[in-house]
């Protein structure tokens, strides 16, 4: 094991110092910085929902992904893949099975990169931290370098820009909004700083209740505390939707005497968004433009 | 007691995240609502929780004769928590009081599966029964993770289960009445509850039915904690805390403690969620989070300070 | 020693060891062989840590319904796992080394044991009971402080944090699992020249004192062990919840002894074998669905159910 180990280390050292000179070595900026590849994978295993999308969106081939992605819209995707575990434990051994050239890790399997760099040169794609566009897509582009579908990211990429500036301007001047979380009988509020703050963020969209900025995790509140910030827009994430529910367990949630005082409620100004696209794969490029797109449909109807 | 408690629910009235002032009621109708659909019940909820689990908790641990053990201990819990699932998976657009009450019905039956598969255990061996409770409770976590599991839903059923009462409104913990109503009734078997904590033996020679007033324990006990658990979600501290507290001081009698037990119960955990809402104003930490942290200091300090001296 | 019983637990256990190495072996086959083989040596030494601490809790607390999970070590270790993914976020919580990892969390708890240790037993005088309740009310306060970090966490680091709530030997760190070995071969070395001492502490502090075991000493050095065997155990794989419960009632059921010379063995043969069985399960049939937890703790419960309306567990 060991000696499998060094004799990466060494390939991967010798990769790096001859890396400018090979002009098939690709450089990719990953969570943990910059890693060399020694060039185009041909056979790759995807453990993180967020990479798997913007790879399925580049037509990349994908040989492996875990057997439950909790994402419709990868449902294709996990019907033509081999299974090779699940998001929480990878099955190692299925892995080596399909003797993959790469293994692209991140957020829930990113804890496993050393021990998956065993098998197959393995990288960290985690998407974490302040700019959650700009990083998601650094990944597009990296992806889209990685698998030789560059002219395919840059198409992606040009759309996921002229849709966000179409949000922008479709929310401007029309008040500020909350982001809730909803959960069965109780609620959290997400700022902008935390995991859905580019909502925010890059739409320009004024907060309700400016102080829950500065936390990058959520806070517990009450009914009460939504009624007093009297939100102009609420924007509902449902912790409770499995595929394939919509937004019934959050609407029920939401429909007391409390909520119903606010403008945003009373002028039916509620964006409901699809849970797969804005946490379990959120920063893949289609569940972001799908949560774009739920963005403009409820800023459409509302009001 | 009575008038500390009706001191702080006086309290608990004007403190939450809308401003309300005691004057406004007068004139303002939003105040009024406000007052109806929101503080009341929340003070209401937490008072009867805080008395039901500590009731239940102290005759739970009168019957087994174990102080180590809470109310959810027979599988309430678990029970409640699939129920949750089912609901949460099956009908995601009933109401939350119709959630609530299927949540409770599953618990129940989990509790009386329990309570079947108890009777089965020889009564000679009474110590058998919590361990099988944890046991069985065990299983049915099982199930209930997998199905967590596999549809992710792992975080909803934690944040469901944590303790607090930031989600009650009026419509929403109704149930709780029930809870307090059963506690009350236990009041009036105190005296036998006393007697079958002195164990099946010496009951029996008292000519106690030590097998019914152990079923009518178990059933108020899990009932409570059903009900208190699906509406507010798991208070272990007070089922544990309260009655250790009171009995060190008062004895296992039950007819002299169980109203300081209760009394105390609603007190700490109405204390515990008023610091709770204002602690991080306008933003809430769980009541059961901040019964938590003062419960375990005040609790540790009164189990080993006194040693320390005597 | 030459207990039949023990002996069939060891044939029991070598074919297990041996299906879970063997069964449906194929591919690379060198490197799943090292692969099954680190975590079979997972799986045996976490199933017998846990087996050994846990009888000995019951020993020396003589309670029959106390596993060191309930004394708080589980929920610390959650705690110390959502703190760490809540401080420093998915990324930097991810990138802490395996090995480094190991050592924080075995660290923690085992000073946060001999911290607890120490100081309650000696404030209150050897009252075990005490100490119980107060590591109970610890692990309570330790679990409420976790919920109220998971409830204000989005859904992507909760994800984190999930990865770590159950047990998982497939991402063993070999450093770490080398460490664990030696300290738990210390701690059975000690045990089995100790073995009869436990047998009269058994009996109560008075009993023992009476017969010249010195109890108190005797009381904190088990203490140490479970700290040790119980921290170690979880910081390598994660916290096994029921196991030790389940352990304990198989082995008294089938050993129907309080000599520790046969309960040990027994307890920690019945553990890795529960364990060793639950990964084959929940690896080749169920294909790392759920958690092995969930399987251990479904059919493991169901067993002693079993066993119990059988009138067969003692």
């Amino acid at each position: 094991m060991a000696h499998r180990k060094i004799v990466q280390l060494a390939a991967s050292i010798a990769v790096a110092l001859c890396g400018a000179a090979q002009a098939q070595g690709i450089a990719i900026d990953t969570a943990r910085g910059v890693v060399e590849l020694p060039g185009q994978p041909q056979k790759i295993v995807v453990l993180d929902a967020a990479a798997a999308d913007t790879l399925e969106a580049l037509q990349a081939p994908i040989a492996g992904v875990p057997s439950q992605l909790y994402a419709g819209h990868l449902q294709d995707l996990q019907d033509k893949a081999a299974p090779v575990g699940t998001l929480f434990e990878p099955d190692y051994e299925a892995i080596a099975m399909l003797a993959p050239d790469l293994i692209i890790a991140g957020g829930r399997s990113s804890a496993r990169v050393a021990a998956l760099a065993g098998i197959a040169p393995a990288i960290d794609m985690t998407i974490w931290g302040e700019d959650h566009i700009g990083q998601s897509l650094a990944r597009l582009r990296s992806y889209g370098r990685l698998t030789g579908q560059e002219a395919r990211a840059e198409d992606l990429e040009a759309a996921f820009t002229a849709k966000l500036e179409r949000a922008r301007a479709a929310v401007a001047g029309r008040g500020n909004a909350m982001i809730l979380m909803t959960n069965g009988p109780k609620v959290s509020v997400y700022g902008a700083g935390s995991r859905f703050g580019w909502l925010h963020t890059a739409l320009d969209l004024p907060e309700a209740v400016a102080s829950v900025d500065a936390q990058t995790h959520g806070e517990a509140v009450s009914f009460e505390f939504i009624a007093a910030a009297d939100p102009d827009w609420l924007i509902i994430i449902d912790r409770a939707a499995a595929i394939g529910q919509g937004n019934q367990a959050a609407a029920v949630t939401l429909d007391n005497a409390l909520v119903a005082g606010t403008t945003a409620w009373r002028r039916q100004q509620v964006v409901y968004l699809d849970a797969a696209s804005v946490y379990v794969a959120g920063g893949g490029i289609q569940a972001m433009t799908a949560t774009l797109e739920e963005v403009l449909a409820g800023f459409a109807a509302g009001g | 007691m009575g008038l500390l408690l009706c001191l702080l629910a006086g309290i608990s009235l004007f403190v939450g995240a809308s401003p309300l002032h005691p004057g406004a009621l007068l004139s303002d109708p939003q105040a009024l609502q406000l007052l109806a659909v929101s503080r009341i019940p929340r003070t209401a909820a937490v008072l009867l929780t805080g008395a039901a689990m500590a009731a239940a908790g102290v005759i739970m641990q009168l019957l087994v004769r174990n102080k180590f053990v809470e109310p959810g201990t027979t599988g309430t819990n678990e029970a409640a928590m699939l129920g949750l699932l089912a609901v949460t998976l099956l009908t995601p657009a009933m109401p939350l009081f119709g959630k609530m009450l299927a949540a409770s019905a599953s618990a129940l039956a989990g509790t009386a599966l329990f309570i079947l598969l108890a009777r089965r255990i020889p009564p000679e061996r009474p110590l058998l029964i919590p361990l099988a409770g944890l046991v069985y409770g065990g299983v049915l976590m099982a199930c209930a993770s997998f199905i967590a599991i596999q549809s992710d839903l792992l975080q909803y059923l934690g944040i469901w289960m944590s303790g607090e009462f930031s989600g009650i409104l009026a419509g929403r913990y109704e149930l709780l009445w029930l809870a307090g109503g059963l506690a009350l009734l236990s009041y009036f078997a105190a005296d036998q509850f006393t007697i079958a904590g002195l164990g099946r033996a010496v009951s029996l020679n008292l000519g106690l039915r030590y097998g019914q007033v152990l079923g009518f324990g178990i059933v108020t006990v899990s009932l409570v904690s059903a009900l208190v658990i699906v509406t507010v979600g798991m208070l272990p501290f007070v089922g544990l805390v309260v009655p250790n507290l009171v009995s060190r001081i008062m004895g296992d009698n039950l007819g002299a403690s169980l109203p300081v037990v209760a009394g105390t119960g609603a007190g700490l955990l109405l204390l515990c969620d008023i610091l709770g809402r204002l602690l991080r104003y306008p933003y809430e930490i769980p009541a059961g989070t901040v019964f938590g942290l003062f419960g375990a200091a005040v609790f540790l300090y009164m189990l080993l300070g006194r040693r320390a001296h005597g | 020693m030459a207990d039949r019983r023990i002996l069939g637990l060891g044939c029991l256990l070598a074919a297990a060891a041996a299906l879970f190495l063997f069964w449906g072996l194929r591919g690379p086959t060198a490197y799943i062989l090292e692969l099954r083989m680190v975590k079979l040596a997972g799986l045996l030494s976490v199933g017998a840590a846990v087996g050994v601490a846990t009888v000995l809790l019951q020993t020396i607390s003589r309670n029959r319904i106390l596993t060191p999970a309930f004394m708080g070590f589980d929920a610390l270790f959650l705690l110390l796992q959502t703190g760490l993914v809540a401080g420093l976020g998915i990324a930097g919580s991810s990138r802490i080394p395996p090995l480094a990892g190991f050592l924080l969390d075995a660290a923690v708890m085992m000073g946060a044991a001999l911290l607890l240790f120490t100081s309650v037993l000696r404030r209150t005088r050897h009252d075990i009971q005490l100490m119980v309740l107060t590591g109970v009310v610890l692990g309570l306060m330790f679990r409420t402080i976790t919920a109220f970090l998971q409830r204000l966490m989005d859904p992507s680091e909760f994800s984190i944090v999930q990865t770590r709530m159950f047990a998982q030997f497939g991402s063993i760190d070999r450093e770490a699992l080398v460490m664990a070995l030696g300290l738990m071969m210390l701690a059975f070395c000690w045990l089995w020249r100790n073995h009869a001492v436990l047998d009269v502490a058994a009996l109560g502090r008075d009993t023992a004192r009476s017969l010249g075991v010195g109890h108190d000493r005797l009381q904190l050095k088990v203490l140490c062990i479970i700290a040790a065997l119980v921290s170690v155990s979880t910081a390598l794989a994660g916290p096994v919840a029921f196991l030790g419960l389940l352990v304990t009632s198989l082995a008294h059921s089938l050993m129907r002894t309080h000599r520790h010379a046969l309960l040990l063995p027994a307890a920690a043969q019945i553990s890795a074998l529960i364990l060793v069985a639950g990964q084959t399960v929940f690896e080749r049939i169920l294909r790392l669905q759920s958690t092995l937890a969930v399987v251990i703790e479904f059919c493991g419960g169901l067993l002693f159910m079993f066993l119990l309306t059988r009138g067969k567990i003692w």
